[in-house]
């Protein structure tokens, strides 16, 4: 009985601190848009720091080079406690470019503290079609080259 | 007769048990900031956020819901992003260390960061919470005296998902 009480109070303490800038899902899936050619990630931004009320988003490639996506919020306002459900679009093309979506704290020139944190989660999508591509043209790579040597 | 009478009155109440199961997707790695922190002058030339110079080192707190997921990437200043005009150089060095956590087995964190540049990442192989305390200091020139004024820095925390 005692353990159960216990176990629920933890369990309030460690929920009721999880709480601070959050990006999700970790692992988002490309869908396609309602759009032909474009490509659509839907992520969920929550903003629980107080002194922050502006968040970026970026798209990057497995080298963290930025990569073109349109968004209904490139630069999100989100209050204290807030919650933003957001769609990011990227052109079909470079679908199976994408690797790292980031959201990132945005701080305004007039804060004055001394020391400024900025906080940025990235969720990465885990392209299973690049990956088989890659290893494909691994493959091919090494047939030509073995043509290569026959020829 | 009163059976089915029981089991009859017991219908509607079997119909209406409809529990909704509600959740919401969690991030599975959280970046709080702890303390903010604050540069101490202990010579005109220099601003540092150690103790002992009058500082208070900045502290952020990663809580981490599922371990192997994500990776910890934190970096000092090397820039001030608001401060009067400075006409010379500032040299920077910093440091992140593991400060309290909330697993034993987190003090394995700070054998295995990896330094470059600014930047020190962690691999979070440890589900809970782990401080990070981030040094900081900026040396103005040869022995110049820093302008009179405000100045800010920024430190940069990150979760990379893996």
């Amino acid at each position: 009985m005692y353990r159960s009480i216990i176990l629920f109070v933890a369990f309030c303490i460690l929920g009721g601190h999880i709480s601070a800038h959050q990006f999700t899902p970790t692992y988002p899936v490309l869908e396609q848009a309602p759009i032909p050619g474009v490509k659509v990630l839907n992520m969920s931004i929550f903003n629980n720091r107080k002194e922050i009320a502006w968040y970026s988003i970026n798209v990057y490639d497995k080298d963290w080079n930025n990569l073109a996506f349109a968004s209904t919020d490139k630069l999100i306002n989100l209050n204290y406690l807030e919650r933003k459900n957001i769609e990011v679009y990227v052109r079909t093309i470079d679908s199976n470019k994408v690797v790292y979506i980031c959201s990132k704290s945005k701080t305004l020139a007039s804060v004055k503290n001394p020391s400024i944190i900025t906080s940025r989660i990235c969720s990465k999508v885990k392209n299973e079609v690049f990956n088989i591509n890659s290893s494909l043209s691994g493959v091919w790579d090494s047939l030509g080259r073995f043509k290569l040597y026959e020829s | 007769m009163k059976k089915s009478l029981i089991l009859l009155a017991a219908l509607p109440c079997v119909a209406l048990a409809n529990v909704p199961i509600m959740g919401t997707v969690e991030s599975k790695c959280v970046i709080q900031t702890d303390t903010s922190g604050v540069y101490g002058n202990p010579s005109p030339s220099e601003l540092s956020t150690d103790s002992t110079d009058g500082g208070v080192k900045p502290i952020i707190r990663y809580d981490i819901l599922a371990a192997d997921h994500y990776k910890a990437v934190i970096s000092y200043p090397n820039s001030f992003s608001s401060s009067p005009v400075l006409a010379d150089v500032v040299n920077w060095t910093g440091d992140v260390t593991v400060g309290q956590t909330s697993d034993a087995g987190m003090s394995a964190f700070e054998s295995g960061k990896i330094e470059y540049n600014n930047t020190v990442e962690f691999d979070l192989t440890i589900a809970g919470s782990v401080w990070f305390d981030v040094a900081s200091t900026a040396d103005y020139g040869y022995d110049k005296s820093f302008p009179a004024g405000d100045y800010t820095a920024m430190v940069t925390a990150e979760c990379i998902a893996q």
